[in-house]
């Protein structure tokens, strides 16, 4: 059997991070991923780059570690980040005077904060509420954390590792007190086989908590969910916050085509992590509270709502779950627990993921007496090693592709292939056979994940069953594109749901009409 | 202009009645904003000499007491559309017969009574593929399909076709209307 130095159990942006930083240092590097990549937390969030500034005045280790990482992922990512800026505005009923303690926090954590006169600001950004009392500017910024993971893993097997994804992990070979490998099973075919490995990564997120019982210890973690909801436009320039203690709906977010306003926080208990719905009354919350921030969502329409369970490691009883810590947990089991060979990287947060991947690695390589250093925070993700020019006389498609993938978009064949298949989001043909050739494509939800398909304002309603024939024979197999088609409308249901009302539940009529099978 | 019947809605449900009531002699006007999937009713309705309206909708009702007297369209602006009987075939939401807010349901016409759940996370079933609860939302009618509206019903404003509360066979309860009507 084949034996590995590290094998990374979880396909979300810290596995994918670990993944990346470890075959960079020239280990031989598995990852494993029950469903899809970047399927769980790291999908399910606002795609917040955080400046830190949120967190300044209650974690200021938190806040320090965001504004680093931060100016690391504007320049290794750039095509996973837009460089909106953000604001933090206090409004009449908050307290003004926590203005002058949120600065004074920033610049201690090192976040360049910067008060900007209501007026102005108002000119700056007029999506804002006019009775605004304070603002202030920081470097917050809008990231894709779909592309962050894919991007990570292309790197990764780019650098000889390999990647298993929809396969789950149902024990551990062990022996004497040392974690030797896993027991896999290939969800989708149902076999079982087992792989081995000097250490074994756990960064699954809440999902971590079943992994760490399976190796034989506890991690005192508790699951909180946090909603969102979308809206089918851009309504602001940047990313707008309130300038108060953390709470409700207090962020809105522009990304791509798309504004992400959230979240609410609820503990809930580890047997609902799996399906996660949405409720109506906090679609009420967070549109009431939201349209406060930017007063614009009243009348904007919500395209779908989403939720999400950060693994937050508990340190008291907080039912909430915001005033834990959001910093980064690295446990090493053998020290912790006299379990050899197993390391757990949980905690932090989208924006520190590399921070948490080079702090894993760093791990890994004094387990087993490797001395390489960390290259992550110069080398640049895949697409980003040399500024992407566009051309004026490149196609819609071509243009779009280059937003998403910047020079691997010179890997895309667009003098044959530049036909668009999904209109919101411009994806081209070309585009479609790169992601299935390249970027471990199985069904439509992955691929929408690699290339933002359906992820516009149709939702897929429109394009899905062109999309189910290009990429079913793209695949080499044609018969399948009913099931894609399937899979992804009850997929898509699942976020339409919660938002069934205006435009959102006559959309939903007519996919019924469309797509049902009863 | 004065018909004997117009029918608001040109669908499955609008044309079909509308072909039935030629039939008879009655002189029909359908007002429909477009989009339909079905060409057969619409094909037959024309043929037989019926009166469209395309591309129109209705905007309000001109009443006297619980007597719908006549409609203004968004294309015919202050010239009134008369008649004897008003069918609403508008259908649901697609279709914009139904209107649905954060908390209730809507008829945007005439304000019609409508049948639906007031809890929003009962108005559909998590599985894409099972009957959803609000595709069996719909305006209330008495036993004559007269629509009902504040809890009255209405003299002359009859509602056939998807429009309807409930689970509806839309050809069957058209011609059930014309039935009534003859």
């Amino acid at each position: 059997m084949k034996e590995y130095d590290v094998i990374i159990i979880g396909g979300g942006i810290t596995g994918a991070g670990t993944a990346r930083d470890c075959a960079m240092r020239g280990l031989r590097t598995l990852l494993i991923e029950r469903h899809d990549l970047a399927d769980g937390a790291t999908g399910r969030n606002h795609g917040l780059l955080h400046s830190g500034a949120r967190y300044a005045v209650t974690d200021r280790d938190s806040a320090a570690e965001c504004i680093g990482e931060n100016l690391i992922l504007k320049k290794i990512a750039p095509t996973c980040v837009d460089d909106t800026g953000g604001f933090f505005i206090t409004l009449p009923e908050d307290d003004l005077a926590y203005q002058s303690t949120f600065i004074e926090s920033c610049r201690a954590a090192g976040i360049k904060a910067e008060a900007i006169d209501p007026v102005l600001a108002l000119r700056m950004e007029p999506s804002l509420p006019h009775d605004i009392t304070g603002a202030v500017k920081v470097p917050d910024a809008s990231i894709d954390p779909f592309r962050l993971t894919t991007l990570n893993v292309l790197d990764a097997s780019l650098h000889g590792a390999e990647i298993l994804t929809y396969t789950e992990v149902t024990g551990f070979i062990s022996s004497s007190g040392r974690i030797l490998g896993v027991k896999l099973r290939d969800t989708r075919t149902g076999e079982r086989f087992e792989r081995r490995a000097r250490i074994t990564v756990n960064a699954a997120g809440i999902w971590g908590f079943r992994i760490a019982e399976m190796a034989g210890t506890r991690i005192a973690m508790f699951p909180a969910k946090g909603s969102l909801l979308i809206f089918g436009h851009r309504v602001s320039r940047m990313v707008i916050n309130r300038c108060r203690k953390p709470a409700n709906a207090d962020i809105l977010v522009p990304g791509d085509v798309v504004s992400v306003l959230g979240t609410t926080s609820t503990k809930i208990p580890f047997e609902e992590c799996d399906g996660i719905r949405v409720t109506a009354d906090e679609v009420n919350l967070l549109l009431e509270e939201g349209c406060r921030l930017v007063p614009a969502l009243a009348s904007t329409r919500v395209i779908r709502a989403y939720a999400g369970v950060r693994p937050l490691v508990a340190s008291d009883d907080d039912p909430s779950g915001r005033s834990i810590s959001r910093g980064i947990v690295l446990l090493d089991h053998e020290t912790r627990d006299g379990i050899g060979g197993f390391i757990t990287i949980t905690g932090g947060k989208l924006t520190t993921y590399r921070l948490m991947a080079e702090m894993a690695a760093d791990l890994v390589c004094r387990k087993i007496a490797v001395s390489k250093p960390c290259r992550t925070a110069e080398r640049p993700l895949p697409g980003s090693e040399e500024h992407h020019v566009r051309h004026q006389n490149d196609s819609l498609g071509k243009k779009a592709a280059g937003n998403r993938f910047g020079l691997l978009t010179d890997k895309m064949d667009f003098a044959s292939k530049s036909e668009v298949i999904c209109e919101c989001e411009h994806v081209t043909r070309a585009e479609i056979e790169y992601a299935v050739k390249f970027l471990d494509v199985h069904n439509m939800i992955d691929l929408r994940r690699r290339t933002r398909i359906g992820m516009g304002t149709c939702q897929g309603t429109f394009c899905m069953t062109r999309v189910a024939t290009v990429l079913a024979e793209t695949l080499g197999c044609p018969e399948k594109a009913p099931d894609f088609i399937r899979e992804y409308v009850e997929e898509r249901w699942k976020g339409c749901t919660p938002v069934c009302w205006g435009e959102g539940l006559r959309e939903m009529e007519y996919m019924r009409k469309l797509y049902r099978e009863k | 202009m004065k018909f004997d019947i117009i029918i608001i809605g040109g669908g499955l449900a609008g044309a079909t009645a509308g072909v039935e009531l030629l039939k008879k002699g009655r002189k029909c006007c359908i007002v429909s904003e477009g989009l339909s999937l079905h060409h057969t009713p619409m094909d037959e309705y024309l043929a037989l000499g019926g009166t469209l309206l395309p591309g129109d909708s209705v905007i309000v009702g001109i009443w006297e007491e619980h007597r719908l007297k006549a409609v203004l369209t968004r294309n015919l602006g202050n010239t009134p559309l008369e008649a004897d009987t008003f069918l609403l075939c508008t259908g649901k939401f697609f279709s914009k017969g139904l209107k649905a807010t954060m908390d209730s349901i809507v008829e945007p016409i005439f304000g019609a009574d409508v049948e639906f759940d007031p809890c929003r996370d009962r108005w559909y079933d998590s599985d894409f593929h099972a009957p959803q609860p609000f595709e069996r939302f719909g305006v209330k009618t008495d036993a004559e399909g007269r629509v009902l509206i504040a809890g009255a019903p209405c003299e002359n404003l009859i509602a056939a076709g998807e429009i309807l509360a409930g689970e509806i066979d839309i050809i069957k309860s058209a011609k059930d209307v014309c039935r009534t009507l003859i």
